[in-house]
């Protein structure tokens, strides 16, 4: 079993960033990432949301590959979450449902407001592998290890990506409210315009 | 995105456009009744009618997440379980 542990700071507040944890997908960085259904979703005593989703992924391996493991493209990944809003934290456990026996990958990120900025967030990120009945499997977990520093990265963009996609729609909708409200203005003044003169009628 | 299952998918965005507006709108500012109940119950059922047409056992990859928890949280236990494999 090989441990790998990382942190990263976004930017942004843990609200910006809770909201954009759930519309990261589809996103162009991951495009092996292909659909995610809830599975079970339910809010405990405590008011914290427990979230059970399945993700659905297609390997881009070539096809002797699918043909030696006995699976086809399509990999089956298991997430369980839980959302505190109280704490401010939203931890995220993955696990590999397909070839689980053969090799996990268990990852766990934690999202909670910076310690030292409360403005940003903190990311603790760790994952263990774990390959098992493979000859090799000190060596194929060192390799795994390899990826998952390049797939972490990938996955910062992705948030990056998703939350600038709610801060444009949050523009855009600040942008219509300006409008409707100078027209609502507009409306209003000639309104009172007629009440001005109305009155004499 | 896609639904594992097809027949899902219309369901699925319009159980995810309720639910991400509930979440950032109301649940972050402290509201927990769910307004989105019935489009979720709608969509769990489609989801999970495909599951078992496809041999996906739901408890089974929901525990095997949490025994990652329990594995990194105890290490008692790992070692019982080398000393298994072991014998």
């Amino acid at each position: 079993m090989k441990l790998w542990t990382s942190e990263h700071t976004f930017e942004h507040p843990w609200e910006t960033v809770a909201k954009a944890a759930w519309r990261k997908y589809p996103n162009p960085m991951n495009p092996g990432v292909t659909g995610i259904d809830v599975l079970n979703r339910s809010i405990d005593s405590r008011g914290r949301l427990e979230s059970h989703r399945l993700l659905i992924t297609k390997w881009s391996l070539p096809s002797w590959v699918h043909t030696m493991l006995g699976t086809d493209a399509t990999c089956f990944g298991s997430e369980v979450s839980l959302v505190d809003p109280k704490s401010k934290t939203l931890e995220l456990r993955t696990t590999n449902l397909t070839l689980h026996d053969y090799l996990s990958i268990d990852e766990t990120l934690v999202y909670s407001p910076h310690p030292s900025n409360k403005n940003h967030t903190l990311l603790k990120q760790e994952a263990s592998i774990n390959v098992k009945g493979l000859p090799l499997s000190g060596y194929l977990e060192g390799v795994v290890v390899g990826n998952i520093d390049n797939n972490a990265g990938k996955g910062r963009q992705a948030m990056e990506w998703a939350i600038s996609n709610i801060k444009s729609e949050m523009e855009e909708l600040a942008k219509t409210a300006q409008t409707v409200s100078l027209t609502a203005q507009k409306e209003l003044t000639k309104t009172m315009q007629f009440i001005d003169t109305e009155p004499y009628c | 995105m896609d639904s594992i299952g097809e027949e899902c998918k219309e369901l699925k965005k319009k159980y995810d456009e309720c639910f991400n507006e509930w979440f950032g709108e109301q649940y972050l500012k402290g509201k927990t009744t769910d307004p989105c109940k019935v489009l979720f119950k709608e969509y769990r059922e489609c989801v999970h009618r495909v599951l078992v047409e496809k041999g996906i056992d739901v408890q089974e990859a929901y525990e095997k997440v949490l025994g990652t928890s329990k594995e990194l949280s105890d290490p008692n236990k790992k070692e019982t379980e080398t000393q298994n494999v072991k014998k």
